[in-house]
């Protein structure tokens, strides 16, 4: 014991995370690092947690502000991403994503985060402010709609031709925003069908960043192989791709080819031919 | 360290359209060892491959899908496949037309033969 409570109750966080990464403690020794200006070890602290839990919501919040401070605003915004994956309304996400926007002068994607923030917390003064702004500025019809928000429906059974075949487990149709737009998997809860779509975005943004980098061209799919399953994501358009999941002893080959079959079923769905 | 993880990727460097082959440290993104062509940027490529690894490291196990084993990434003119070894990811940057199953069958084979 130091004598100083502050620094004890540190300790004793520190102690909980070097046994735990992911112990509770990560939030409040995250907080006490950012607040002593050490943002690489909150930083660090909250990497760490979010790996063994990516849908804790606040843990994203606090890691998207301690990426803002440290001047990586594009990483903020990746951050902020996963939380309204997670929470569609948070207010923090919102507000961040739409100052982020107004910064790069994307006036349409502002005003609509910010009317969202607005919708959450109306009295707050920085919102109102920049919402008044942007409404001088913008006529209201012009304002952008929430991307994928018109393709919400109920087709769970898009895909059950996939499950005439034992070895498959489903597929998902995932919006660029990691939401669940049509089908099911008969792997896991709807619970986790959701986070996987949530944490699913990231994965492909990254993917497609790569095959970018290495000019290879337009993505056509990306294999996940893992000791429970393989999991084929291919895309639709640039806001949509489909995921076919099979158990792990399918052939690779003959997964390609049935998401193909997936990815024209999907294409018909979302293009609303019968 | 690395002399030993170059000769690992030497077996793969052979292998027919492969034209990158690295051990990268899976957390840091960066390259242990390296045989690339003259146009690919191994650190980038080391940079990007880990956190496209991480991050499907994480979606996977949001659904209980359990560890990643292996990684593909397709596209017009080419293919990255990224295998996991413990804390290194063995990465292979391969031509379009490229045996797809060699490869990617070697390039498991290197990354449980640095487990």
């Amino acid at each position: 014991m130091s004598g100083n409570p502050a620094l004890d109750e540190m300790q004793r966080w520190s102690a909980e995370v070097a046994r735990d990464p992911s112990a509770p403690a990560f939030l409040p020794l995250a907080r006490a690092y950012r607040r002593q200006g050490q943002l690489d070890a909150a930083m660090r602290v909250c990497t760490r947690a979010l790996e063994r839990h990516p849908t804790h919501i606040e843990g994203h919040a606090l890691l998207a502000g301690l990426y803002l401070e440290s001047g990586d605003r594009e990483r903020a915004c990746d951050e902020w991403s996963t939380v309204l994956r997670l929470d569609p309304g948070n207010f923090d996400a919102h507000r961040g994503m739409g100052f982020a926007a107004l910064e790069r002068a994307d006036l349409g994607t502002a005003q609509w985060h910010l009317e969202q923030a607005a919708a959450a917390r109306p009295m707050d003064p920085a919102v109102r402010e920049a919402l008044a702004w942007l409404r001088e500025r913008l006529p209201r019809e012009s304002a952008v709609p929430a991307p994928g928000a018109a393709a919400v429906r109920d087709p769970s059974r898009l895909f059950e031709f996939l499950l005439e075949d034992p070895v498959f487990l489903g597929a998902l149709v995932v919006d660029a925003r990691g939401l669940v737009l049509a089908g099911t998997l008969a792997h896991g809860d709807g619970e986790r069908v959701e986070a996987l779509g949530a944490v699913l975005g990231e994965a492909v943004e990254e993917a497609v960043r790569t095959v970018e980098h290495l000019a290879l061209g337009a993505w056509s799919g990306f294999l996940l192989e893992t000791d429970a399953a393989v999991l084929h994501i291919a895309p639709l358009s640039p806001e949509l791709f489909v995921l076919v999941a099979a158990r792990r002893d399918a052939p690779a080959g003959w997964i390609r080819r049935t998401a193909v079959r997936a990815a024209e079923r999907a294409r018909d769905f979302i293009e609303g031919a019968p | 360290m690395s002399d030993s993880f170059e000769r690992t990727l030497e077996g793969l460097t052979r292998v027919a359209g492969v034209r990158a082959a690295l051990v990268v440290d899976a957390d840091a993104g960066v390259p242990v060892a390296a045989e690339v062509a003259a146009d690919v940027a191994a650190p980038a490529l080391a940079a990007l491959s880990a956190s496209a690894f991480r991050r499907s490291r994480r979606a996977a196990e949001s659904a209980s899908f359990g560890a990643v084993e292996t990684l593909q990434l397709e596209a017009e003119s080419g293919h990255v496949i990224v295998a996991a070894a413990a804390d290194v990811l063995v990465v292979v940057v391969a031509e379009p037309d490229a045996q797809l199953g060699r490869i990617r069958l070697e390039a498991r084979r290197t990354a449980d033969g640095l487990r």
